[in-house]
């Protein structure tokens, strides 16, 4: 079994039919870091490709980091922070191809980052744009399998269909690994902090998780309160029970948990009209 | 009252709250209460980057036109596998009471 899932792993992990980053990336992965100077040399990198800094922008101006008014990219890193402009910077290519092919999963994504950001803000957090990113791109692994093995990813559907089981069920008996997994080997192929790349990789299992177990909490937290309300559609139709532990090491309570599912209900109007506005005016309503 | 994307707000529709510019309560108001939306007015809140407007009634979108009956029957569907769980069920709870409270007033009858 260990085999399949190695192999699975190297085709996933291919670098070079993963969906194409442009050059810039390499540039910026060349970068030292925490280096003071390397943020404004960053920003220029960045800026010299002007769709890919705009598609950047639009991803940092999404209601998951609840500004709205982040016009350049040197203005992102100062308010988002290096590691969250980078991880935007590597995840737009997926986003683009999940606005494309599947805005229900997008639409959830973009969910579970403002619930994160509600959550990490309520409970007064250290890092919640950070917090955000990493829920924003909890299920890149998702449209990582939809690409490579879309062949099991008709299996994993039927499977969810024919047994009524969760996505990560179905993804474990087909492909011996499931997407929060491949997200995390892809988060660290991008040489992401394990900040985000554990969140990512331990969304469905905060138990697992070992160094940023409060981060994890949020995003899985975050990603049922998203299920639970019904916005998007992540391919699961099922509520994931929220884990204990999560809920004991960001000791949640049944008047936070009311709180957040008010002022995310609030939100996610947001999210569906930057939805809406991202796929023009002659997309339909739902 | 319902809040709704502007890009939804069809001519006609009936502003429930005073709009604001940028979403942000303080400041002035730029459209009054009990406003009726024209499709130029509608041209001229998105100028100024107005993102979401409170309107009477509930006219808008999917669950508009399903029944609070419906949403609760979804809202079973959806958490089938995790009633038993103590944690989750609260949640069950607090959706439930979200939906029924939103629903209720959601012909506009309670006024804010």
């Amino acid at each position: 079994m260990d085999k399949k899932r190695n192999d699975l792993k190297k085709i996933i992990m291919d670098t070079k039919t993963l969906p194409t980053l442009p050059g810039v990336i390499y540039k910026l992965n060349s970068m030292p870091e925490n280096n003071k100077s390397s943020v404004q040399e960053m920003a220029r990198i960045v800026s010299s490709d002007q769709v890919f800094s705009a598609r950047i922008l639009r991803l940092a101006n999404s209601p998951s980091y609840g500004f709205y008014r982040v016009s350049t990219i040197s203005n992102a890193m100062i308010l988002l922070g290096v590691n969250v402009v980078k991880s935007l910077a590597f995840s737009s290519s997926i986003f683009e191809i999940m606005e494309k092919n599947s805005v229900g999963l997008w639409e959830h994504s973009m969910g579970v980052g403002v619930a994160a950001n509600l959550i990490a803000r309520r409970l007064a957090l250290p890092e919640c744009e950070e917090i955000s990113t990493a829920a924003l791109l909890h299920d890149i692994g998702k449209v990582i399998v939809s690409l490579k093995c879309s062949e099991a990813e008709a299996q994993i559907r039927r499977t969810i269909d024919d047994q009524h089981v969760y996505m990560w069920e179905a993804e474990r008996e087909i492909i011996d690994t499931d997407h929060a997994e491949i997200g995390g080997w892809l988060a660290k192929s991008w040489f992401l902090p394990d900040k985000l790349s554990e969140p990512i990789a331990c969304h469905h299992n905060v138990a697992q998780s070992e160094n940023h177990r409060i981060k994890t909490a949020v995003v899985h937290i975050a990603d049922v309160l998203i299920k639970a309300s019904g916005f998007g559609n992540s391919g699961d139709c099922y509520v994931p029970q929220i884990q204990k532990i999560a809920w004991d090491v960001l000791k949640l309570n049944d008047r936070i948990l009311t709180e957040v599912v008010e002022e995310l209900e609030d939100k996610l109007v947001e999210v569906k009209n930057f939805s809406l506005e991202l796929q023009g005016p002659d997309a339909p309503a739902s | 009252m319902q809040k709704i994307p502007l890009m939804l707000a069809e001519a006609g529709m009936i502003l429930a709250r005073e709009v604001y510019r940028n979403d942000s309560p303080s400041g002035m108001p730029i459209c009054g209460k009990d406003t009726v939306l024209t499709d130029a007015l509608i041209v001229r809140l998105d100028h100024l980057d107005v993102k979401t407007v409170y309107v009477e009634g509930h006219p808008v979108w999917a669950d508009g036109d399903r029944s609070l009956d419906d949403m609760l029957l979804d809202l079973d569907r959806r958490f089938e596998k995790v009633r038993h769980d103590p944690l989750t069920s609260k949640l069950f709870d607090i959706y439930e009471e979200f939906l029924k409270r939103s629903m209720g007033d959601a012909c506009g009858q309670k006024a804010e």
